[in-house]
């Protein structure tokens, strides 16, 4: 019996664990190249590059950090934050290049924008030749890479805050700091806050690692000449040229140094603001407007609403509405608001090359699938120790750069022979969508009451009937929504789907990035949306499988004791 | 309530709970030692002492649930043994025990209606080991429903239930499962005075119906439900228990 209680979960660690350090072993081993290094060091874009990649990492995490304390901080005060995060499904399933794919819409010199104030205000006849996207200071990268990054530590916070448990218990700790003569913002930044903000401390080093890493929403609204660090090195990987493959495997070797870095210099620079107490007692820089904010609350007048969430909210939608009109335009000239000619045509090439949708269902399918499993089946059995010793090395994949990944899976499927193989590629799917599908079953499975089992136990039944019959339907919604951002996640690479499928593979994002490059608009657009419809789907399909049941409504009597 | 050597050779087929308890700790701190009870059918023993004495650490002990008592590292060990009717329950795991648990939350399960919750207790086979039908396990979920007093709430949400509604539920609930003895985790504690003063006396009408062993923790004096049977756990850093 005991053997058998540390088999399991021994094997399912090996599972997870072995191809990560295979491919990190493996690109490890390509790195120790002198040559590569000199390479790389003796390039003139290497340094402009790596300045471009810093600021627009570190402004976007900086950005995107400030933002999210500013909205929790606002809907907790408000206790809006359950309406406001309803809409975080949506807008975490549009993927980072159907997101940049829409900003171009809007914000290139032909975009809408433009067409808006033209010729009215501008005197424009023609578009003129401004750099408004891949701005050579990075700012579309940075606004891109902000509006995609905070739903997503939003609702890493919400899969903390939404639990039963830590609620009410902040809900009354944050009333007694008031009873205790704080105004609410006071209590949210020194009580709520302090506690909340080591719990996103890691998916905040996923989002910086993701700044500074990121390729395909890069190569749509990032800077060209020089690119970020990432792109290059991408574009040197996929040279033909041994040498400059090799430099860049430096490349990503040096990206990976520079995640780690500055990793550990964020972690650094958040705990000496926690630890200052000046900084907590001022209260987040909104103390004024949320504390009026909450006297309105009680006054029972409507609030003004949060301007920063709703121009996220509008920037959304201002961008599903640019892709879903820009899949069906014709002839489109400058100066006019709207298509000249409308046509299904994009959307007919899409249903004629219908296998990129399988190719892309498939992946998502598959991988997300199978990191559920092993997910479900990891945090059964095994021990609370492991899980938590573990946990960094399988969370790996969010941190480290995606060039880096590439490199090591390509040459670790190249070892098994799986190297444009299907089953190599979705494997190498999976190794990138594990860290995502754990970190959104965790939080829900440490909420469970464990006294529950102990409960079912006592009713006499064995471990099976209060799997099946209590703990799973409880964790559905959990554990469909762990499902379904995985999917999107497959969904969403990009650079696995062309290193390790050996460019085999067509996904709709694999052609939506390469489309950005040329001037289809329409097809780009159609790609894009889909690439964006596809994940929505998914998370629909979650949210009606882990809906909550009805019970029937009845009367509300007056409660007897 | 502390064995006497008779007691012991006469262990045998319906002689209630015997529970020896030579260390009950984790590997570097014992919680209880040299602790015996003895709780005969249709008795009710009252187990009392401060927080933190291992009170609820020596029903999990009697229920085998100590795996979910640890919350932290050091998980809690039993050495003594644990005896119902003559049957050695230490080495089985708890839904073999014949052993039901109530907490002071009711713990309904919030995805089943009062009616499902209380079925998903009532075992498919009784204890002659014939199966029962469908009708038969309704019928008892609705002879239990009128007992709690809640005839016709059997398909309301347990959570529009009051709190002495529902700790009615979760009593008839463990009741259903036919335990050979039960626990009572401080199963009032949460409940306002007056109602904890109307739900006792239900309580332990229901549980002595039954003729089976009970033991009862609290830290409430006026929850001792037979003051003949109480015992006194002293805090963890004293040694051994004292009894009454």
């Amino acid at each position: 019996m005991p053997t058998v209680k540390v088999l399991g979960p021994l094997l399912l660690a090996l599972i997870a664990a072995v191809p990560i350090g295979a491919a990190l072993w493996a690109v490890g081993a390509q790195m120790l190249d002198a040559a590569a290094w000199q390479a790389l060091w003796a390039d003139p874009q290497t340094w402009r590059a790596w300045g471009m990649t810093l600021w627009t990492g570190l402004a976007s995490t900086a950005l995107a950090w400030i933002t999210v304390a500013h909205v929790l901080a606002s809907g907790f005060i408000r206790q809006q934050l359950g309406r406001w995060l309803s809409h975080l499904p949506a807008l975490l399933a549009t993927p980072h290049a159907a997101m940049a794919i829409g900003l171009v819409l809007w914000l290139s010199p032909s975009g809408w924008a433009l067409r808006l104030v033209s010729p009215g205000l501008t005197g424009f006849d023609a578009p003129p030749p401004w750099f408004t996207t891949q701005d050579p200071w990075g700012l579309g990268l940075i606004l891109a890479l902000w509006l995609k990054e905070v739903p997503f530590l939003l609702w890493v916070a919400a899969t903390q805050m939404q639990r039963e448990d830590l609620r009410r218990r902040w809900q009354a700790e944050y009333a007694l700091a008031q009873t205790l003569g704080r105004t609410p913002a006071q209590a949210f930044a020194q009580i709520i806050w302090p506690q909340l903000a080591p719990r996103l401390r890691w998916p905040l080093l996923a989002v910086l690692a993701y700044g500074l890493t990121v390729v395909d929403m890069a190569l749509i609204i990032g800077p060209a000449s020089p690119p970020t660090l990432a792109v290059l090195a991408w574009q040197w990987l996929s040279d033909a040229d041994l040498l400059t493959q090799s430099q860049g495997v430096a490349a990503a070797g040096w990206l990976t140094g520079t995640v780690l870095v500055s990793g550990v210099l964020m972690v650094v620079v958040l705990k000496a603001l926690a630890a200052s107490r000046p900084f907590a007692s001022r209260g987040l820089l909104l103390q004024t407007a949320e504390d009026r904010a909450a006297v309105f609350h009680r006054g029972r007048l409507s609030l003004p609403p949060n301007v920063v969430w709703t121009l996220i909210l509008g920037t959304y939608a201002a961008v599903w509405f640019a892709l879903t009109v820009g899949s069906v335009s014709g002839v489109w000239p400058f100066p006019q608001v709207w298509p000249e000619l409308w046509t299904l045509g994009a959307w007919q090439q899409v249903a004629s090359s219908a296998h990129t949708v399988w190719t892309t269902l498939g992946l998502g399918v598959a991988s997300a699938s199978v990191c559920l499993l092993w997910s479900v089946a990891w945090l059964e059995l095994a021990p609370r120790r492991w899980q938590q010793a573990l946990q960094p090395w399988f969370l790996l994949p969010l941190v480290l750069p995606s060039v880096l990944w590439v490199v090591g899976l390509y040459s670790l499927a190249l070892h098994t022979r799986l190297e444009g193989q299907w089953l190599g590629l979705s494997l190498a799917h999976a190794v990138m969508v594990l860290p995502y599908v754990l970190l959104a079953l965790v939080p829900a499975y440490q909420a469970v009451d464990p006294r529950q089992a102990a409960l079912v136990a006592s009713l006499g039944h064995g471990r099976w009937v209060y799997l099946w019959r209590v703990k799973w339907p409880l964790l559905k919604r959990a554990i469909a929504s762990a499902w379904a951002v995985g999917f999107a996640v497959s969904v969403a690479q990009y650079l696995p789907t062309l290193y390790v499928g050996a460019g085999r593979f067509a996904t709709v994002t694999t052609e939506a990035v390469t489309l950005a490059a040329g001037a289809q608009r329409s097809l780009m657009s159609a790609y894009a949306a889909l690439q964006m419809l596809l994940p929505i789907l998914a998370f629909a399909l979650a949210a009606w499988l882990g809906r909550p049941r009805r019970f029937e409504k009845i009367a509300p009597m007056k409660a007897t004791p | 309530m502390t064995d006497t050597p008779k007691d012991a050779v006469h262990h045998g087929m319906n002689d209630g709970l015997h529970v020896h308890i030579e260390r009950l700790g984790s590997a570097l701190h014992a919680l209880v030692s040299g602790l015996h009870l003895h709780v005969p059918p249709g008795e009710i023993l009252t187990l009392m002492g401060p927080s933190g004495c291992g009170k609820s650490s020596v029903l999990a002990a009697i229920a085998g649930t100590l795996a979910s008592v640890s919350e932290g590292l050091q998980p809690l060990q039993l050495q003594g043994s644990v005896q119902l009717n003559g049957r050695e329950l230490a080495h089985l795991p708890t839904h073999q025990r014949g052993v039901g648990l109530v907490f002071q939350d009711a713990l309904l399960f919030p995805h089943m209606t009062v009616a499902e919750n209380l079925l998903f207790a009532v075992p498919v086979s009784d204890t002659r080991g014939n199966s029962s039908t469908n009708a038969q396990r309704q019928a008892r979920v609705q002879q239990a429903l009128q007992e709690a007093e809640l005839t016709g709430m059997g398909e309301r949400d347990p959570s529009t239930l009051s709190g002495g509604q529902r700790a009615r539920v979760a009593l008839m609930r463990a009741l259903l499962a036919e335990p050979q003895a039960l626990l009572l985790d401080e199963p009032f504690s949460k409940l306002d005075a007056a109602l904890r003063a109307q739900l006792r006396p239900w309580v332990f009408a229901h549980v002595r119906e039954r003729r089976i062993p009970v033991v009862l923790v609290t830290h409430d004096e006026q929850d001792v439900a037979d003051p003949q049977r109480v015992v006194h756990l002293r805090a963890a850093t004293e040694k051994g228990p004292a009894h009454v």
